[in-house]
């Protein structure tokens, strides 16, 4: 499962899994984003490559627009990001910092 | 179900009528295929009835719609399921019986202006399969006498039970064709990928090479390559794209055809990086993207210099200090964005007894049957214990050891490994009693030094030696159909060289005294010009002679040691 949250600051607060199945949701809520977007994944489990997807998809949509920063990531999806070369793409801030 | 349809047959239908049915019946369950049978079940219901037309719908539940494929004179047509009256009669399920249709509001006159028939009378009936799954609607047109009655209903109910079960037997047995089609396509898709992998390993001087790709479906998003360049260089690619399955198969396959092409066409590394990457982002959806390597081996300088977009881990063993290097991805993955500049290439150095392993993600993040994953560390454990396996049989085990560790394969996996050979690592040959054969030693002396990257000053004493004890040993030797080996060795700071005779008169030809440039000419013995020369030029020059085998070593010192 996946829960994402909006909350006041427009920051995205992602719960759970981002895995095959829930890309679609993830990717619903990101399709709304028009700008620069924080995505707080302090309670985000897992990263699959689908999930990767739909995060380089709205990388490349906002473009200019300032894309996405992940915070307070986790040192196993830290990983995923390093091991695949995503950490090059997007913003990206450990967990702590 | 059947039984409980059966009972539906009223007693008002005659013995005549009955037959009539039945012999529908029959007919259409000797039939398997879904045309003709809708057509088959629409003549039958005509016949039975005694009906001027009909139309029968197939109901798509996915869709909620109905389709017409066939009716009397008219084309395929396509609508929502809750329209009209077929609309009412799949919703309720009932018989619909209309006397008059041009005087019912729910009747659509469209279809009659369509076809040019004129609907008179109609009678709707829903056809439910043995699993009281709607399959379609029936529709029979205009009473030949008159209208429908009651007998007319019931004659029809018990004939559209036998069509459902008629149509859905057939639409499953369409469904199984369908999909069996398919599963034939899919293993020709399958048969092409592999097809596109290297069949056997190619033979680089001085190095061991495997690779192994295992799908985690009929086809994968999977492959690597190795590609045989001039001056014992070699391309190595591996390719992971995001998913598995014919889609992403297709842009690995894809990937690897430019590639290939591209180092074919001697394109430098960073051109062929930069091209394919733009290539990957122009052609795939904007969520795909491929994880890849692309490096040359260079055989002679022991350099592996590469392009490793969003492929990481790379594991480089070093077998001097015993340890695992990971090595990062130099930029992201392929297709994720252009690019215009590219960053400077990754270089490493292999020395003696370094492995090299590209290994795709579904390796390291193989699922436990406790949760967790395989992991890097598990890999690099095996490369630490086991690199001095043949490259095979170390890529199975890391195979064996990731599925040992998890339930079931949930990701492509591939494996490519790379090692270059030991420092002390032995070449050997077997040549013909023939000078002929001369050329091969020399060819063998040639690669051993390339490939050990040795000053090209010291092979010259090497080749002397050789050519000098070989030739006695055809010459003198007891020839037959035996052969004469050549062993050259790597040890610290020297070259060792044996050959060994296997039948032979025991000679020594480190015996050999120097020549007595004065004796007349009669008396000079042929090879006893170059035997002297041997201890002046090389080191350790030793004979043993047991049995019939007789064996001549060497040493060349190398360098300054």
């Amino acid at each position: 499962m996946l829960e994402i949250e909006q909350r006041a600051d427009g920051t995205l607060a992602l719960a759970g899994r981002l895995d095959a199945a829930q890309a679609p949701k993830m990717q619903a809520a990101l399709d709304a984003l028009t700008g620069a977007t924080r995505l707080d994944c302090a309670r985000l489990e897992y990263v699959s490559s689908a999930g990767l997807g739909v995060l380089l998809k709205t990388q490349k949509r906002l473009g200019a627009a300032g894309g996405l920063t992940l915070v307070n990531v986790n040192a196993h999806i830290l990983d995923v990001f390093r091991y695949s070369g995503f950490d090059q793409i997007f913003r990206i801030e450990a967990a702590g910092a | 179900m059947l039984e409980a349809r059966r009972g539906v047959v009223p007693r008002t239908i005659g013995p005549e009528e009955l037959t009539r049915v039945l012999d529908v019946t029959r007919k259409l369950a000797a039939r398997f295929d879904l045309a003709t049978l809708l057509t088959e079940v629409v003549q039958a219901a005509e016949a039975v009835i005694e009906a001027e037309g009909g139309s029968l719908w197939l109901y798509e539940k996915e869709r909620h719609e109905v389709v017409m494929r066939v009716s009397t004179g008219m084309e395929p047509l396509r609508m929502s399921a809750d329209r009209g009256i077929v609309g009412e009669c799949v919703r309720t399920r009932a018989i619909i019986n209309v006397p008059d249709c041009y005087a019912d509001p729910r009747f659509n006159q469209a279809i009659d202006k369509a076809s040019g028939f004129r609907t008179r009378c109609m009678l709707t009936l829903p056809l439910v399969g043995h699993d009281d799954a709607l399959v379609g609607v029936l529709q029979i047109l205009n009473k030949r006498r008159g209208v429908f009655d009651a007998s007319d209903e019931q004659l029809a109910a018990a004939l559209a039970a036998q069509c459902a079960v008629a149509l859905q037997r057939a639409q499953m047995i369409e469904a199984l064709v369908a999909g069996e089609r398919l599963k034939q396509e899919i293993a020709v898709a399958r048969d092409i990928q592999m097809g596109t992998l290297p069949r056997t390993m190619p033979s680089l001087p001085g190095y061991e090479l495997f690779g192994a790709f295992h799908p985690a479906d009929e086809t994968g998003g999977d492959t690597f390559d190795f590609t045989l360049l001039p001056e014992d260089r070699l391309f190595v690619m591996m390719g992971d794209a995001t998913g598995h399955g014919i889609g992403p198969a297709l842009s690995v396959t894809q990937m690897q055809a430019m590639l290939r092409l591209a180092m074919r066409l001697d394109a430098s590394l960073d051109a062929a990086y930069r091209h394919v990457n733009n290539q990957l982002n122009d052609d795939l959806p904007p969520e795909r993207f491929v994880t890849g390597f692309l490096g040359v081996l260079d055989a002679r300088a022991h350099v592996l210099e590469f392009h490793a977009p969003g492929q990481g881990p790379i594991l480089h063993y070093r077998a001097a200090a015993g340890v695992v290097d990971r090595g990062m991805p130099t930029t992201f993955p392929l297709g994720a964005f252009p690019v215009e500049q590219v960053k400077p290439s990754r270089k490493l150095r292999l020395a003696a007894g370094d492995v090299v392993a590209l290994i795709s993600d579904g390796v390291f993040e193989w699922p436990g049957r406790d949760g967790g994953e395989f992991g890097v560390e598990g890999v690099e454990e095996l490369l630490r214990e086991h690199h001095e396996l043949p490259m095979k049989q170390l890529a199975g085990l890391i195979h064996q050891r990731a599925r040992a560790f998890g339930a079931a394969q949930a990701d492509d996996v591939t494996i490519v490994l790379l090692r270059r050979d030991v420092a002390d690592a032995a070449t050997e040959v077997e040549l013909p009693r023939d000078v002929a054969a001369l050329e091969q030693a020399v060819t063998l002396v040639r690669e051993f030094w390339q490939r050990h990257g040795l000053p090209d000053a010291e092979r010259f004493a090497v080749d002397f030696a050789i050519e000098e004890l070989f030739t006695n040993m055809v010459k003198y030797g007891r020839g037959g159909a035996t052969r004469i080996r050549l062993r050259l060795a790597r040890e610290p700071g020297a070259v060792a060289v044996l050959l060994v005779d296997p039948d032979s008169e025991p000679f020594d030809p480190t015996a050999a005294r120097p020549v007595d440039l004065a004796a007349p000419l009669e008396q000079r013995t042929p090879g006893r010009l170059g035997l002297p020369l041997i201890h002046k030029l090389v080191d350790d020059f030793a004979f043993e002679h047991t049995g019939l085998e007789s064996r001549i070593s060497f040493r060349k010192r190398i360098g300054s040691n």
